[in-house]
């Protein structure tokens, strides 16, 4: 008579390997890494369009099977949207051809001054943050840390470090110009 | 509020849903944030956005170059945090985000409800949570094999650390099969108490009148939870086994507190078949001898009545079921009844009430089930 639950990449998670910032890509690792690469691009002047037609397939969809696997499903979704419209030309304002070639082939050219310049506005966009926001930061993307590690490191909770980071997260949206992260996007995976 | 502070608001949002993400999520936060993705596109792009974010973060080289000086501690107000396994309840800090921010009273049925990021959303934060509602059973696994079976109405929150497994239980009522790991205990606190188990099955429930603790199998040491003690003290034998809710059923314990009353923290043992009550006050009535397979058959969705007057019954059933039961006779609904029913199956125990006396039953407009003297 008892059923189990939560096998969908809730409570089932390997509790050993907690803390380990890999983890939690587990499962939604691959969409997550197309949709930022050169295939899943979406031009940042395109995005809110591309965002609108995943709100609707996102309506249409049978939220019981969405609630499974929500963010394969979102980025699946806009990669899947990206697609569509890069074969259909329906990217409308960004430049053209030697866009859509750079999309449609596997190869690309490294872009090695455009890669200097994202990694200036990013190094310049992190200066905005609060010193503890950028220490959080840092500790979770150039030590890899996870939040549980970061909170014993740094003496604070857990709930801290979220908060932190979320702050960190919102700000730098805020900051980073969205071309260029559409850099990013065409970026190495 | 304009175009912008809307924008930012959502980044805010979005960078919230981010975060959660990133951690292990119960089914009830993956709900509430497909339910945010379709509320509108402008939540759809702010999250693409925040992955961009985190994207251009992983391809950044130049971390060693980034300087933290001055970071020096928290910047928000932070409440300290006991090393207890309580967390404490949200405070202040915690900004004003949006005008549908509701307040703590407003329990279960909201969750399911998902007005954008309730107050429950910030709750869960800390721990995983598992919340049912009224009608609704859980069996849910852990991540190292226990397993919960949670009661309706219920609520309690999951934080595995690599030395302990903590649970707390903030209301309502569950029955845990803890998978054996000495070197890592499991913790049950409800209220000021804590349960430790090693390897066993136990049912905790949050009452009025205290908190009650049954084991089925194994042993369990209850006791107040670390860092704060609690002299126990006995009370009178008659402890009331009536659960009604909201009467004035606990002991007077503060007139029997003993003098001198030491600051150790005295933990009672709890074998199979034993249950005991600790009363809100701290204070631990004697341990009683119970059949812990009737005491516990509500987690399987089995309602054992012993001499319980229809009324109490009846709350019981309502609390099991969407579709509701209502007693419309004063002198029926004081009547005491015994037996065992399936709380899924309110029909059965309708069909024996009228054995019982003659009744008309019928449903009302909402499509509960009105049960009247006959005339």
């Amino acid at each position: 008579m008892r059923g189990y639950e939560q096998r969908g990449g809730g409570l089932m998670a390997d509790s050993n390997s907690k803390g380990r910032l890999v983890e939690w890509f587990r499962l939604w690792r691959s969409p997550l890494r197309k949709f930022l690469s050169s295939r899943g691009a979406v031009p940042a002047a395109d995005l809110d369009d591309v965002a609108q037609e995943v709100f609707l397939r996102l309506m249409r969809y049978d939220r019981t099977e969405l609630i499974e696997h929500p963010q394969a499903y979102l980025f699946k979704m806009a990669t899947n949207v990206a697609a569509e419209w890069a074969i259909r030309g329906r990217y409308v304002k960004s430049r053209e051809p030697e866009w859509l070639a750079e999309i449609a082939s596997k190869e690309r050219v490294e872009d090695e001054a455009g890669q200097v310049e994202l990694q200036d506005e990013i190094e310049c966009a992190l200066k905005t943050l609060t010193p503890r926001q950028r220490e959080v930061m840092k500790l979770q993307f150039y030590e890899g840390l996870g939040r549980h590690e970061i909170a014993d490191r740094l003496a604070t909770t857990e709930r801290s470090v979220k908060r932190v980071l979320m702050k960190g997260y919102a700000k730098l949206r805020l900051e980073l110009r969205p071309e260029l992260l559409k850099e990013v996007s065409h970026g190495r995976e | 509020m304009d175009a912008n502070d809307r924008r930012e608001r959502i980044a805010e949002e979005a960078a919230e849903w981010w975060v959660t993400l990133q951690g292990e999520v119960t089914r009830v936060e993956r709900e509430q944030f497909i339910d945010w993705l379709r509320e509108s596109g402008l939540h759809v792009a702010e999250m693409l956005r925040i992955a961009q974010v985190h994207g251009a973060l992983k391809q950044f080289e130049r971390w060693s170059k980034i300087s933290t000086d001055g970071s020096g501690g928290d910047e928000d107000v932070v409440v300290p945090l006991p090393n207890s396994e309580t967390p404490p309840k949200p405070t202040p800090d915690i900004p004003k985000r949006t005008p549908r921010l509701l307040t703590l009273a407003l329990a279960a049925a909201l969750v399911l409800v998902a007005v954008g990021l309730s107050v429950n959303y910030w709750l869960s934060l800390r721990g995983t949570v598992i919340e049912t509602a009224r009608g609704e059973r859980r069996d849910v696994s852990l991540a190292d094999g226990s397993t919960v079976q949670v009661d309706p109405q219920s609520r309690l929150r999951v934080k595995y650390e690599p030395e302990r497994r903590l649970v707390v239980l903030d209301r309502g009522r569950a029955l845990f099969h803890v998978a054996k790991n000495k070197e890592r205990p499991f913790l049950v606190t409800a209220d000021g108490t804590t349960v430790r188990a090693v390897g066993t099955a136990f049912g905790v429930e949050k009452r009025d009148r205290g908190v009650v603790v049954t084991v089925s199998e194994g042993r369990v040491a209850v006791g107040p939870t670390p860092s704060v003690s609690v002299p126990a003290v006995a009370t009178s034998p008659e402890a009331s086994a009536v659960r009604k809710e909201g009467s004035a059923d606990v002991p007077a314990v503060t007139a029997r507190r003993a003098a001198g009353s030491s600051k150790r923290s005295p933990e009672v043992l709890l074998d199979a078949g034993e249950q005991v009550t600790v009363a809100e006050g701290g204070g631990v009535e004697p341990v009683r001898a119970v059949d812990s397979g009737r005491a516990l058959a509500w987690a399987d969705g089995r309602l054992v009545f012993e001499n319980d007057s229809v009324e109490h019954v009846v709350e019981e059933f309502n609390r099991y079921n969407r579709i509701q039961l209502e007693v419309r006779d004063a002198e029926l609904v004081k009547r005491p009844i015994s037996g065992t029913f399936s709380a899924a199956d309110p029909e059965s125990f309708v069909a024996f009430l009228q054995t019982v006396v003659a009744v008309n039953v019928r449903q009302d407009d909402a499509g509960n089930t009105v049960i009247e003297p006959a005339r």
